[in-house]
């Protein structure tokens, strides 16, 4: 089986034979690991002024940054984040991929359009639209849907990508930003419409979100994501505890402790590793990662150390 | 003129309806009632109140806000009388989201928290150098320094901004409290802070002990 096809059987839940597939949201150290700037980090101002033949060096630079570091690090999955981020640009980065790599890797892209946490500048006049123009906030809302929905019907029509990654962040550590009742007043029923609609196209969903997500857990596996990421533990998520409850409904991607990786000594970091592989994997619908991301500023050799545990001891019977 | 009922002041603010606490607050005034006991008998209560129940999970960061927002409501209205009777502050403190982090969620909560509880708030904003920080200090004489990092490769700021207190002689002149997602105490005690909360109503209580006020 190709990564591809193991990322997907682990997201339908399905048993698997061998290591147990693994990706990263984002692998920011392309510096440090390849010698290139992050197609994130990279300051494209004048894409438009660019020559054509000039665009197409830098997205075949891009793409080469993502298809290194899943060879490197045994990804199954890309996420691809264009840059710029256009639908035209997505559609581009994707092919060149697909060229490359053919359907050796799962692809996918951001999808979200759901509220997340606002910054703190923004947070207040979020809280004050909330008690003051519920309405006006929910029509906000199923705009920001529709118009991810439409822009998925693109993406579907030309082919090669396989899903989207919702990003929006809901959760602190101490719990969701926003009440239980005012989640599912906000947020559930647009995450449930977009998720919907993602499926119905044949896209693959992976919702995403920081923090202590067990207020609303509930809500967020009833929205039928094909995963959740992150299952942070530094937000007292417990992945066995979740496994438990949820394990038979939806795949669940991620839980090796971050902070740890950054600051933690080894035994800790194996400790991590070693309690996500080992309540994550039983009966398959497991995808090993991180509970956030491979970040700038994390040491390399951890998340090495990290693989190195998975390559041991993330193998199926 | 009959005596208002100032536990409306409180329910008002607790509800977070901003226009039911202006309009208890004038009436007050009107009435005569001193405005120092609405603020610290119903006001800065209610506010506290606020901040147990977020505590305890029976209320979120928009409500906090829209409480903190009716606060504000009724102190617009008692300020000006405030004003000419020298009240002080519970204490001022001087926030900041440390260098290297843009982060600002967790720094305004405390802020708002802070405020609402009768500090003096001066917030420096986010990616705070430990120069800036020291100025700061020295500008605004505060007796406490809150620090925020949500980030484990920011963390290492606050330790640089605790030193740099140290070096230019300020530390034994301010409390320093910090926060944030990757923050523990035992981080807190290791880099020399005085105090750690995980919550911004912890961080009020914390503030508190710090200036010797009751809670």
């Amino acid at each position: 089986m190709q990564p591809r096809e193991r990322f997907i059987a682990a997201l339908e839940r399905r048993p698997l034979t061998g290591r147990v597939p693994h990706f990263e949201l984002v692998f920011f150290l392309t510096m440090e690991a390849f010698g290139k700037v992050h197609p994130s980090h990279r300051n494209y101002s004048q894409w438009g002024q660019m020559e054509e033949k000039e665009r197409e060096l830098h997205r075949l630079d891009m793409a080469d940054i993502y298809i290194a570091t899943a060879e490197r690090f045994e990804h199954s999955a890309i996420f691809i984040h264009p840059n710029p981020d256009t639908v035209e640009e997505t559609i581009r980065l994707i092919d060149i991929l697909r060229e490359k790599t053919g359907d050796r890797y799962f692809l996918m892209r951001h999808g979200d359009a759901t509220f997340s946490i606002p910054d703190g500048k923004e947070m207040f006049a979020f809280a004050e639209r909330l008690a003051d123009d519920p309405e006006g906030l929910k029509r906000e809302a199923q705009q920001k849907v529709d118009a991810a929905i439409r822009r998925a019907e693109v993406y579907a029509r030309h082919g090669g990508l396989d899903g989207f990654a919702l990003c929006a962040d809901y959760c602190f550590n101490s719990g969701p930003f926003l009440s239980p009742r005012h989640f599912a007043e906000f947020i559930t029923p647009y995450l449930a419409q977009l998720t919907a609609a993602y499926r119905d196209m044949g896209f693959y969903v992976i919702k995403h979100t920081d923090g202590n997500i067990m207020p609303i857990i509930d809500q967020l596996v009833a929205t039928k994501p094909h995963a959740l990421h992150s299952l942070d533990p530094q937000a007292g998520v417990d992945i066995a505890e979740v496994k438990r409850r949820y394990g038979d409904q939806v795949c669940l991607i991620g839980n090796v402790n971050c902070a740890l990786l950054d600051t933690g000594a080894p035994e800790e970091i194996a400790e991590s590793v070693r309690y996500a592989l080992r309540n994550g994997m039983p009966g398959g619908g497991y995808i090993f990662s991180t509970s956030n991301c491979i970040y700038t500023g994390m040491p390399l050799k951890s998340y090495e150390f990290m693989l190195e545990i998975w390559r041991r001891e993330g193998v199926y019977a | 003129m009959s005596q208002p009922n100032l536990e409306l002041l409180f329910t008002a603010i607790v509800d977070g309806d901003a226009k039911r606490a202006a309009a208890v607050a004038q009436a007050a005034v009107a009435a005569g009632v001193d405005p120092q006991t609405m603020l610290t008998e119903y006001m800065i209560p209610a506010m506290d109140e606020v901040g147990a129940r977020f505590e305890a999970n029976e209320c979120f960061v928009p409500e906090l806000l829209i409480s903190a927002r009716a606060m504000k409501a009724a102190m617009e209205v008692i300020r000006p009388l405030l004003l000419g009777r020298a009240v002080e502050p519970a204490g001022r403190v001087v926030i900041a989201t440390v260098q290297g982090d843009l982060h600002d969620i967790g720094k305004n909560l405390v802020a708002t928290m802070l405020e609402g509880g009768g500090f003096q708030i001066v917030d420096v904003g986010v990616d705070v150098s430990p120069d800036k920080l020291v100025e700061a200090v020295q500008v605004h004489q505060p007796q406490i320094v809150a620090l925020s990092a949500l980030l484990t490769t920011t963390m290492p700021s606050m330790k640089r901004m605790i030193d740099r207190l140290v070096q230019e002689g300020l530390r034994q002149r301010v409390k320093v409290m910090v926060g944030g997602a990757p923050v523990t105490q035992d981080f807190a005690e290791e880099i020399g802070a005085d105090g750690y909360s995980d919550n911004a109503a912890g961080a009020v209580t914390l503030a508190r002990r710090f200036v010797g006020v009751a809670a």
